[in-house]
């Protein structure tokens, strides 16, 4: 226990990624089969909770404190792991020497609630303020360390002697708690149970390319399709049926409304997007039904999934990946005949004669939710990873608009002395003066131009509100973007689509900003 | 007007507490023609009074802080002195904050009232400790005042920033602590530990923290930080005001791991907002237990709350019998402690 709740603590005072990587690592390397496994699935939230619910837990220590010392100190301290941890007083004569795998197991297999509750106390009695806290934390839930999949997955590769792509197919097939999946990170053969056809496997990916790269290549041995602005998808149509996100993590519940079930087995590369009758909606909308795990059917009906399918990996047991892009190609068509799906469709390829006229397309579709195209060598094969030589992507050249800076913030970690974060706007109207926020950008600004932005919103602070500063108007600055939508969130009533700064225009007076109505003249322009 | 008290010869008045038998203040926030302070720090001891009245240290820290304007007159009480003013009996106790803090115990017609300003009952290099007397209305701060409070040994606490100094050589240790009170006392408790090397200052320490030493309280090799270069002061340890382990100040130094000393430090979720990766749980404020002790110690029939958590003292001290209510005074600051 004291070594994962040393964790725990660790994490949540560490806010750099890199060494958040090296603290799991290091646990893994120095932690028993048993506790990191159980680790693992604690922090990735991948197990069954059955155990105490928060209710239980409020009565346990309002039992011990009253009712309302106990709502004070809660309220205080806003998060209620925390709370008990801090409110329960722990009997310093016992001190048990429980290890993480012991304890999880004990809890795991009582299946009685009052002896539930017995064994929590008196583990809380017996534990340190920093292991309460642990417990406590697995108990609820909601670890808020800050860890993600993909921290834990960087972990793991340094860890083992596995691949971050064996480890991005492999680890999905695995059950909690994880322990065969360690022995197989240490070299051991997979598990009997892990059927490969229920895998995800690794995508396909795109290099960023420009013009003047494009132009040293022969156009016609290349193809090209639209790029959507939507998430990669990997399905996987069988028996039971998966989809797979980008990362390889299991979106499956998320999407109840494509019918994934065959009695083959066909894996299928695309994009999902929200699509309601022939027009695919932005991206604002697809982000309503990420991440959820129960979908009610009025959400499915608000918001209708759409599969756009651009490749195909297996063809009914056949591995078509050996294949060139153009064979892959008619299999697919062949594919989404069989299916005969009505929320999932052929990507289609653009016709082009030249680099110059593909850019021509690019630049002048009309739907506002193509964010560029994706050129693929006709003959390429399909491999694991970012390779040289296959697919590029071709990004339209962004939008660009010049705002004012509203509002600055502090960053975290490297840049937590540094107002890095800005807030900017436009005139609301052609009075010129009031200003409507518009969006948030952190990048695209070099070392050098940070310290001087740093700089002027501390001479130019009116107000200042915990970490986030008001700043008098007079800093113009030119923002690009990928895309601009109508947003009901935002007061502005627009949102841009990653914002970054372009270019500081100390030289610019903010009378030359455009105003609100402007900026919405760019949707579907 | 204060809500029902058993004391009726104090009431609360806009500057602050005001005793009308003494015709004085305690802790006025806004200049006042005679005033009781209790304490240094700067929301208990404000410039421009006309006659305040406290231990020798205090007066002399406000002077040194505030230069000429800390008062027109003053009165120092020594504290085996009782003064009488009109027909009142004033004494001073230490009170275990800071360098000179003190408690006030103000007697009429043999009613016993003891105001103890910013205390802590934990043993401290830097000032005298704790000393309760019996009284029948006794005020104390709720800086803590939630059972969730429960500091741990300072020294322990002081343990983890040599730990932290020891494993990581290469950075630059950057620590916020309160220039009054805080910064020497982490000071006494690191030498204790065997810290021997030079301490860096930030330029706002180092008056404060010359005056402790000329009064006798060994601080060891202190220096301003600004007499190093940056890149010089990799693997040694920096003090400065908690405001600016973010300002422009900080940005200068390289590598480095911030830390905060205070009592706050104790709730993970603040440590997390504040982007304060070494926390250091040492307080100069009395936690939950403390009070509850103090309270217990000083045996008073009623308990007026005041600064901090009160709702939940008044009710857990009710629920003991005592009469209690809280002051709801103003200009008392969360933060600095």
């Amino acid at each position: 226990m004291n070594n994962f709740s040393q964790l725990l603590n660790d994490l949540l005072l560490t806010s750099s990624k890199k060494k958040k990587i090296i603290l799991i690592y290091k646990y893994f390397k120095k932690s028993r089969l048993e506790d990191k496994a159980w680790a693992l699935s604690i922090l990735l939230n991948r197990f069954e909770r059955k155990f105490l619910s928060s209710k239980d837990l409020k009565e346990m220590i309002t039992e011990k404190v009253g009712n309302t010392l106990f709502k004070y100190s809660y309220d205080y301290v806003g998060d209620l792991a925390e709370t008990i941890s801090l409110l329960w007083e722990s009997n310093e004569n016992i001190r048990s020497n429980i290890n993480l795998s012991q304890f999880m197991r004990s809890i795991s297999e009582c299946s009685d609630k009052e002896k539930l509750k017995k064994k929590i106390k008196f583990n809380l009695d017996s534990s340190s303020e920093d292991q309460r806290y642990c417990i406590l934390k697995i108990l609820t839930g909601g670890l808020r360390v800050g860890v993600s999949y993909g921290i834990i997955k960087e972990s793991l590769t340094i860890y083992g002697s596995r691949t971050s792509n064996e480890i991005e197919e492999y680890f999905h097939g695995f059950q909690y708690h994880f322990k065969d999946f360690f022995e197989w990170l240490d070299g051991q053969n997979l598990p009997g149970y892990i059927d490969r056809k229920q895998l995800f496997n690794s995508f396909m990916l795109a290099n960023n390319f420009k013009y003047e790269e494009f132009i040293k290549l022969n156009s016609n041995k290349f193809t090209a399709e639209y790029k959507w602005d939507g998430i990669r998808a990997q399905i996987i149509f069988s028996k039971i049926g998966k989809i797979f996100s980008r990362g390889g993590e299991d979106i499956t519940q998320s999407f109840p409304d494509i019918n994934i079930s065959d009695s083959g087995y066909y894996v299928v590369d695309g994009e999902l997007v929200i699509k309601k009758g022939e027009d695919i909606l932005s991206f604002n909308n697809l982000q309503k039904r990420i991440g959820r795990k129960k979908v009610s059917k009025k959400l499915i009906d608000k918001f209708p999934i759409h599969f756009i399918a651009y490749d195909i990996l297996f063809f009914n047991d056949l591995d078509c990946r050996s294949l060139p892009f153009l064979d892959r190609r008619n299999y697919l068509n062949d594919f989404i005949r069989l299916k005969k799906l009505n929320n999932i469709s052929l990507s289609k390829l653009i016709n082009f004669s030249s680099w110059g006229h593909l850019k021509n397309i690019k630049e002048n579709t009309l739907n506002n939710h193509v964010e560029g195209v994706v050129v693929k060598k006709k003959e390429s094969i399909y491999q694991k990873g970012r390779v040289l030589n296959g697919w590029y992507k071709w990004k339209r050249d962004p939008y660009s608009f010049d705002f004012i800076i509203m509002y600055a913030q502090r960053g975290h970690g490297k840049r937590s002395s540094f107002y890095s974060d800005f807030t900017f706007g436009c005139w609301i109207n052609n009075k010129f003066e009031k200003l409507v926020p518009v969006g948030k950008a952190y990048s695209g600004y070099s070392n050098e131009e940070l310290k001087k932005l740093d700089l002027w919103v501390r001479n130019n602070t009116t107000e200042r509100f915990g970490p986030v500063r008001s700043v008098k108007p007079g800093l113009v600055i030119e923002i690009s973007f990928d895309n601009i939508n109508v947003s009901s969130r935002h007061k502005s009533g627009v949102a841009l689509r990653f914002p970054r700064f372009s270019r500081i225009r100390w030289d610019k007076p903010i009378s030359d900003v455009s105003i609100l109505e402007d900026l919405k003249k760019l949707i579907n322009s | 007007m204060m809500t029902e008290t058993k004391i009726n010869w104090l009431v609360k008045k806009k500057q602050g507490l005001y005793c009308i038998p003494g015709d004085f203040f305690i802790d006025p926030i806004a200049p006042v023609h005679r005033a009781l302070i209790t304490h240094a720090h700067t929301d208990h001891a404000r410039p421009n009074n006309k006659l305040i009245l406290s231990s020798k240290e205090t007066l002399e820290l406000m002077k040194l802080r505030y230069g000429n304007n800390y008062c027109s007159t003053h009165q120092s009480i020594r504290y085996d002195e009782t003064v009488s003013l009109n027909n009142l009996k004033i004494r001073i106790l230490p009170a275990g904050h800071i360098l000179g803090s003190v408690q006030f115990l103000i007697e009429y017609k043999g009613y016993k009232l003891l105001i103890s300003g910013d205390y802590k009952r934990t043993f401290d290099l830097t000032c005298k400790t704790y000393e309760p007397i019996k009284c029948n209305t006794f005020i104390t701060e709720a800086t803590f005042g939630l059972p969730i409070f429960n500091h741990p040994d300072d020294k322990e606490e002081a343990k983890k920033l040599i730990t932290s100094l020891t494993n990581n050589d290469k950075s630059t240790h950057l620590i916020g602590v309160y220039a009054l009170g805080k910064c020497q006392r982490l000071i006494t408790l690191l030498r204790n530990l065997g810290y021997e090397k030079t301490i860096y200052l930030h330029g706002a320490l180092m008056k404060i923290s010359e005056y402790y030493s000329e009064v006798g309280i060994s601080l060891g090799r202190v220096q301003k930080v600004s007499d190093k270069s940056p890149s010089e002061l990799i693997s040694n340890l920096i003090l400065c005001p908690p405001s600016s382990l973010n300002d422009k100040w900080s940005q200068k130094f390289k590598n480095t791991i911030k830390g905060y000393v205070s009592g706050w430090m104790r709730i993970k979720q603040r440590v997390k907002q504040k982007n304060i990766e070494l926390p250091i749980i040492i307080s100069d404020h009395v936690d939950w237990n403390g009070i509850l002790q103090t309270v217990n110690d000083v045996n008073p029939s009623e308990v007026l709350v005041t600064h901090g958590r009160e709702e939940a003292l008044v009710h857990y001290l009710k629920s003991l019998n005592y009469q209690s209510s809280a002051l709801n005074l103003i200009g008392f600051e969360d933060e600095n402690e």
